[in-house]
């Protein structure tokens, strides 16, 4: 009981991780149809300027975290207007292949800023609540307040760090719907994914629409990394992997839905934690990176439009 | 390919070229005997050895070898395949289980290596077959990283961890052992001879012209009467054969492999080659291959002296990709017929 209730809390917090991310790939594709491989190193990016800024420039981890995100957005926007922009009207593949090489050249540059070995986030910048607790030697009571975490029934901790990053995510994910569904910008979103050429000849500026579409999704991106960061570790790969799998969680909702992106998010951070928990003779941990890959050659075999979208033989 | 032919392609340029192939390690070896000579003399070159160029020599050949194999694929029937890497890791653990754990001799593994890898280049192309596009690209990825994972965690299977065979004998031909940089030399020199000219013969076969149909447009080549399905599985197997190929070489000539060997970026890097020669043309690959082969052996010489900015090489291939794809799209080098 105490094991499962940890691992719903660590599958809740990597669904949440998974949707942040997730919901920037898909929302590029809904718009431009192209896999933004390099999504997954703005996430990379946003845990560690969020690193640098805490360590090398002292500022509160609040003050650093928007100022991250500010960053990736400003990378996210630089990356399309750079690499992607000049490509609108060349093949499809061409645009891949674009992609695929922002990814290894931030990734590597990455390493060449920062090393290549993995990083805890400082635990003193962080503020008290959010740090890695220490679990109290006698039980506690349910529901008893500790410094860093809330005792729960049958002798598990849900961390206050854990809380936090599930209702950040779920705040995030809420207020991205209603930007989509409700402002203008939204709703030029919305028409550019239904129709890139008919939204611009009915007056709508499609490159800046695109061009906010990788601002906001590479901001979350950034929300997403520094939880990472908080709660796993930073290094240069981690956008390389988590970056895969939150693909495999729009793939899995239907690439360019929204709500699918979440969802998806939730059950691929769902199967990765309870595989890695449940499988037996090793193999859940072994293959712990690999679940989510299967998950997603599966889909894209059996139906490529994943949960949520329409359904169509192929994609071309 | 009748006599004219063959005679119109004598040219002193190709001669010179040809022998200079053939004799390549013969004038590395007269350069090291030269320094060699210059030594007594107190004159020191700052040359690296001609046995260590023959080195990076022979590995550029094999990348060599899996661009051609990988443009049959990229190039040949227009699909992106992201997890070549994947086939020369069947290839390598192929030969170099076999090898080590059950003493198989190399001229045994390397057919039985062919055949393993196109026949998973086969399983990877059955559930693939009716997918185009970015969705391919993603399935191939994902095949090669689940292959990377498997040897990394079944223990029982490779004998260690992180995927390592250690050990792995020479090639013993005649009972010579094939340990010096020569004898790899021209052993890569004659599979690399081999494989060119059977994608060369394919490429202007019923099969070749079948593939480009397929690669300009399905459902009219489809119509046309080309069995698509047929088609394409052949370029799968055909293609991950040729992979396999350069895995089973590269087990006996590194004498050890591990799991790092053949990761994705490795598959980038491939890809890179064909796309800076020029998709679809086998001398594209070839020349694609070389200058990016050598630049990465060069780099990665360089960048050892330098551990923090090891990441320097694929920031550059990444940095190629982007240039490549947004002023020449068809390749550097050949222009797509």
């Amino acid at each position: 009981m105490e094991q499962f209730s940890e691992q719903l809390i660590n599958a809740l917090v990597l669904g949440g991780i998974y949707a942040l991310i997730a919901v920037g790939y898909t929302m590029v594709y809904g718009i431009i149809e192209l896999i933004n491989f390099a999504h997954g190193e703005i996430f990379m990016f946003g845990a560690y300027f969020a690193f640098t800024l805490v360590t090398d420039f002292n500022l509160p981890f609040w003050v650093a975290v928007p100022i991250s995100m500010l960053l990736c957005a400003g990378i996210g926007m630089l990356m399309d207007l750079i690499a992607y922009r000049p490509l609108r009207n060349a093949a499809r593949l061409s645009a891949l292949i674009t992609a695929i090489g922002v990814s290894i050249g931030l990734q590597n540059l990455a390493r060449i800023i920062w090393g290549a070995r993995q990083r805890p986030f400082p635990s003193e910048s962080l503020p008290a609540f959010l740090r890695q607790g220490i679990p109290p030697s006698e039980p506690l009571p349910a529901f008893a307040l500790t410094e860093t975490a809330i005792a729960l029934p049958g002798g598990a901790f849900l961390p206050y760090r854990d809380l936090c990053i599930i209702l950040l995510a779920l705040v995030l994910m809420i207020a991205l719907n209603r930007l989509v569904s409700l402002t203008k910008i939204g709703k030029a979103m919305r028409a550019c994914a239904q129709n890139r050429v008919a939204a611009n000849l009915m007056g709508i500026n499609t490159n800046q629409v695109i061009v906010t579409t990788f601002a906001i999704g590479s901001a979350l991106g950034a929300v997403a990394g520094v939880m990472v960061g908080v709660k796993e570790i930073i290094e240069p790969t981690m956008g390389y992997y988590k970056g895969v799998a939150a693909f495999a969680a729009a793939v899995l909702g239907g690439i360019g839905n929204i709500t699918g992106a979440m969802v998806g998010g939730l059950l691929i951070g769902f199967a990765e934690v309870f595989g890695a928990g449940y499988i037996p003779y090793g193999y859940g941990s072994g293959y712990r990176v690999a679940i989510a890959y299967i998950v997603m050659i599966i889909v894209i075999i059996i139906r490529p439009s994943g949960l949520f979208g329409k359904s169509t033989a192929t994609r071309a | 390919m009748n006599l004219e032919t063959i005679r119109d392609q004598l040219t002193t340029k190709n001669i010179i070229f040809g022998l200079l192939i053939c004799f390549f390690p013969l004038l590395m070896y007269a350069v090291d005997y030269i320094t060699l000579l210059l030594s007594y003399r107190n004159i020191y070159l700052p040359t690296p050895s001609g046995d260590y160029i023959l080195r990076i020599v022979v590995q550029v050949a094999l990348y060599t070898l899996l661009a051609v194999g990988l443009n049959i694929v990229c190039g040949f029937t227009g699909l992106l395949d992201l997890g070549y890497v994947g086939f020369y890791l069947v290839g390598g653990y192929t030969a170099g289980l076999l090898m080590v754990r059950l003493g198989f001799s190399y001229w045994m593994v390397l057919p039985l290596a062919v055949l393993n890898g196109a026949l998973w280049g086969l399983m990877r192309g059955a559930p693939t077959l009716r997918l185009t596009g970015d969705y391919f690209a993603i399935v191939t990825f994902g095949f090669a990283e689940l292959l990377f994972r498997m040897v990394k965690n079944e223990i029982w299977l490779i004998g260690d961890i992180n995927g390592f065979v250690k050990n792995i004998p020479h090639v013993s031909l005649f009972g010579i052992k094939l340990n010096q940089n020569w004898h790899h030399y021209y052993h890569i020199l004659i599979l690399l001879a081999l494989v060119i000219f059977v994608t060369y013969r394919l490429q202007h076969s019923r099969i070749g012209r079948a593939w480009v149909a397929i690669r300009e447009d399905e459902q009219a080549a489809s119509s046309m009467g080309i069995n698509v399905s047929r088609y394409k599985s052949l370029a799968f197997a055909v293609s991950a054969a040729i992979g396999a190929l350069g895995g089973a070489f590269l087990a006996p000539f590194w004498s050890i492999i591990s799991a790092g060997t053949f990761q994705f970026w490795e598959s980038i890097l491939i890809l890179c080659m064909v796309i800076l020669g020029g998709k679809g043309s086998i001398k594209g690959a070839v020349i694609g291959a070389v200058i990016l082969g050598s630049l990465s052996e060069i780099l990665r010489e360089v960048l050892s002296n330098f551990p923090q900015f090891s990441g320097a090489r694929y920031l550059l291939f990444g940095i190629i990709l982007v240039l490549l794809m947004r002023y020449r799209p068809d390749g550097l080098i050949f222009k797509k017929t």
